[in-house]
């Protein structure tokens, strides 16, 4: 999952739909990210590319609304609800993942998993 | 209204920049090039970039590094609108050419062109005497950085931090520009920024004002002029009409100015290292001043084309020495100074060693002679000096339009070397700068000491916690790696489940000691997570029920646990569990307004021992782990951790 900066990044990508859940006053989503373009990339144990300062899925709560919707840990979050998530500070993401009036997320997320899947099921044809 | 007037003005700034695009791009689209249109694209993306990296960082490197990359976006910008401009312009007067119809055929020669890399920047400083062995005093640092420019490319130089203990400013890197003719000026700029205290307009009056209540020393003054000053700040080195074709967005942040700079040319150019004037800009007063001591070595070469490509190639016939009458079929090779002459094509392909090699230098004669009476090609006679006697070959091609070709590529030959002079007596060396690593991951350790910011009321907590902070980070690399071998310090418990020490992640110290403690009543989670058994449980700190968006610094994995981690004495032990008692009983304090339950602090103890380097944020705030005596310092410490970059933030959602 490398990118050159300036060109634009294609990759394989997985939709994601999850509905938030009601806890009280809250509503959350079950999972945990980590990165951003103000974050320390070096420190990202999920990245392939220790420059990527994306958004990464850093734990996925069991049971939770996330791994019911298919979410894994490890996976790279592009898009939330059609907002980029490749180029933003961690507290925006945060912030764009935690609306209050938003129940459900529709997340584009890519994992390296993907691209053997695609891979493979290329070569069989 | 002084507002409403600069609202105003960015907004036509901008109407003006997209008007400026569109002009770009009509031009762009009639020369039917849309390779320079490509690039001016990327450069504006990587523009944007930088642009909303600087706005968003916090740290002064990466603000100067970002600003950095802006600068040399513009600078990358303006050059190629000027040559689409100048391409343009061409364009023009070659159709107004045609039309007067009265030009013949130009057929001028123009030479080859070539690589030219600079390499080894030096420059040298020269600090007054008494500011080199100044002891005390804050050290003027300023961020410094070169940008070259020579045709449409232009590359900068890593950036590099100076304070008066350097006595040069170095630049390791090695810059190579392809296609540069021998008439290339290459223009080498200097930029520096100050970098000591944050001067954007934005802290100014508060700067100020904590300034004028002490006193204003006479450097401070000149800083915060400088800092004051409107119009000292011009990122781009072009003159002023160059900036209004592309308006530069101003954003806040590090703004570099031109120190100094030099132009090189041909004449510069040689194999060894050289020194070369430079022009200074900028005066004493300015707050990026550096004492320059007015010179720059580096070492320029050049490698022509016509010496490192082969210019012609074919099948040749040539009077070997023994045989006055016989013609050997060769194949030649131009290449550099030499015309070499293989047996056969294969022969050079497989690096074998050419039967014959002919110098092709200044100093050689090249002529056809008469039409052989044999053959109807003339013959090419190649006349050189080898230590006082005159050595003449004869070659013949086999028709007449090759000997034509092999002609004109000598005559190419010579012309190039004409022009590129002192490049062409030998092959200089150019070193290709190694592909861009990606910045070398250095475990942050260090010693403990330098971590430990050790306050006098602080205690024994602050050890123990950045003691198991220290160790879960390690054990996370000791997912990949196989642990420290100060690992086996600390003797491993009798394991509740046999766990392999390879494959523990990271974990909460010693669930032995959750068990001691009694459950806050403010507690929610569920009581399976507080048992002995804490040891692999996968959700103990990502319950359902735990507050939502509470941060906690890098620990991933924080639920597995395992007996692998014991304090090592047990006076330590008993503060520490006695530490976990007193913050288990402790309500936790929320410094700021938060709606949510702050039922955080218990549940976030017993997961993760990371706490004291928990962040908080203004919306909802989580006290983790080891509580400070007064909430202030605890805020503070949770800004601080924030901020720390060491921390790779994660957040619940």
């Amino acid at each position: 999952m490398s990118f050159i900066p300036g060109q634009p990044v294609t990759a394989v990508v997985q939709r994601i739909e999850i509905q938030k859940l009601r806890e009280g006053d809250n509503l959350i989503l079950g999972f945990s990210i980590g990165g951003g373009i103000d974050q320390d990339a070096c420190q990202n144990p999920f990245s392939e590319d220790k420059a990527d300062k994306g958004i990464y899925v850093t734990r996925v709560s069991k049971g939770g609304p996330a791994e019911v919707a298919g979410l894994r840990i490890g996976d790279k979050i592009m898009q939330v609800n059609g907002w980029d998530m490749t180029m933003v500070t961690h507290d925006q993401a945060r912030k764009r993942l935690t609306k209050k009036k938003e129940d459900v997320v529709r997340l584009l997320i890519t994992r390296k998993s993907l691209e053997e899947t695609v891979r493979q099921s290329m070569m069989q044809h | 209204m002084p507002i409403d007037r600069l609202a105003d003005m960015e907004e036509k700034l901008r109407i003006l920049e997209d008007l400026n695009m569109i002009y770009i791009r009509q031009i762009a689209l009639s020369l039917k090039d849309s390779d320079i249109q490509k690039k001016i694209d990327y450069e504006i993306r990587m523009r944007e970039g930088a642009c909303k990296l600087l706005a968003a960082c916090s740290q002064r490197d990466q603000a100067l590094e970002a600003s950095k990359s802006l600068l040399t976006c513009n600078a990358r910008i303006m050059a190629y609108m000027s040559e689409l401009q100048r391409m343009k312009e061409a364009q023009v007067m070659q159709r107004i050419a045609r039309r007067s119809s009265d030009t013949g055929p130009m057929d001028d020669r123009s030479p080859c062109k070539g690589k030219v890399a600079i390499s080894d920047l030096r420059i040298p400083l020269m600090w007054k005497d008494t500011e080199y062995f100044k002891n005390k005093g804050e050290l003027h640092r300023c961020a410094v950085f070169c940008l070259l420019q020579l045709g449409g490319e232009i590359f900068d130089t890593d950036m590099v931090m100076v304070d008066r203990t350097l006595t040069d400013i170095c630049f390791d890197n090695t810059i190579v520009f392809n296609e540069a003719g021998p008439g290339f000026e290459l223009r080498v700029e200097l930029y520096s920024c100050c970098s000591e205290e944050d001067y954007s307009a934005g802290s100014t009056p508060r700067k100020l004002a904590s300034k004028l209540s002490s006193s204003l020393g006479r450097s401070t003054g000149k800083k915060i002029k400088a800092g004051l000053e409107p119009g000292a700040c011009s990122p781009t080195s072009n003159g002023g009409g160059a900036t209004i074709l592309l308006p530069v967005p101003s954003v806040p942040g590090p703004k570099y100015h031109l120190l100094a700079h030099t132009t090189l040319n041909l004449s510069h150019v040689q194999d060894s290292f050289r020194t070369h004037d430079l022009t200074i800009t900028g005066n004493e007063e300015c707050s990026y001043w550096l004492p320059l001591y007015g010179s720059v070595c580096c070492r320029l070469a050049a490698q022509p084309h016509c010496m490192t490509q082969q210019m012609m190639s074919g099948c040749l016939r040539v009077k070997l020495g023994g045989e006055p009458q016989g013609w050997t079929n060769v194949y030649g090779v131009l290449k550099g100074t030499n015309l070499f002459c293989y047996h056969q094509k294969e022969d050079m392909e497989a690096s074998v060693e050419p039967v014959l090699t002919i110098g092709i230098n200044k100093e050689t004669r090249i002529r056809a002679a008469e039409k052989d009476p044999h053959s109807k090609a003339q013959n090419i006679c190649i006349t050189n000096q080898y230590g006082g006697e005159e050595v003449t070959h004869t070659l013949a091609a086999d028709s007449r339009e090759d000997t034509q070709h092999w002609m004109e590529a000598f005559w190419q030959q010579f012309y190039d070397m004409s022009q590129w002079r002192q490049c062409c007596d030998d092959l200089m060396k150019i070193e290709l700068p190694s592909p861009r690593k990606p910045a070398i991951v250095t475990p942050k350790q260090g010693s403990l000491y330098h971590e430990m910011v050790i306050d006098a009321s602080d205690d024994i907590g602050t050890v123990t916690d950045i003691l198991a902070r220290r160790i879960e980070e390690f054990e996370l690399r000791t997912q990949l790696e196989s642990p420290p071998h100060w690992m086996s310090l600390f003797a491993e418990d009798p394991p509740r489940t046999p766990l392999n020490r390879q494959h523990l992640p990271p974990h909460s110290p010693s669930p032995r000691l959750h068990s001691r403690q009694p459950r806050s009543p403010r507690c929610h989670r569920t009581p399976g997570l507080l048992s002995s058994n804490a040891s692999l449980t996968s959700d103990s700190d990502s319950p359902a029920s735990a507050s939502p968006c509470f941060r906690q610094a890098w620990s991933p994995n924080t639920s597995s646990s395992s007996g692998h981690f014991r304090p090592r004495t047990l006076s330590l032990d008993a503060k520490l569990s006695t530490l976990r008692f007193r913050c288990a009983c402790q309500p936790p304090t929320a410094g700021s307004v938060s709606p949510r339950p702050a039922q955080t602090a218990l549940s976030c103890s017993s997961s993760t021992s990371s706490s004291s380097s928990s962040e908080g944020s203004n919306s909802q705030e989580s006290d983790l782990g080891f509580s400070r005596p007064s909430s202030a310092r605890r805020s503070l410490r949770n800004l601080r951790a924030k901020l720390d970059p060491r921390n790779w933030l994660q957040s619940q959602v």
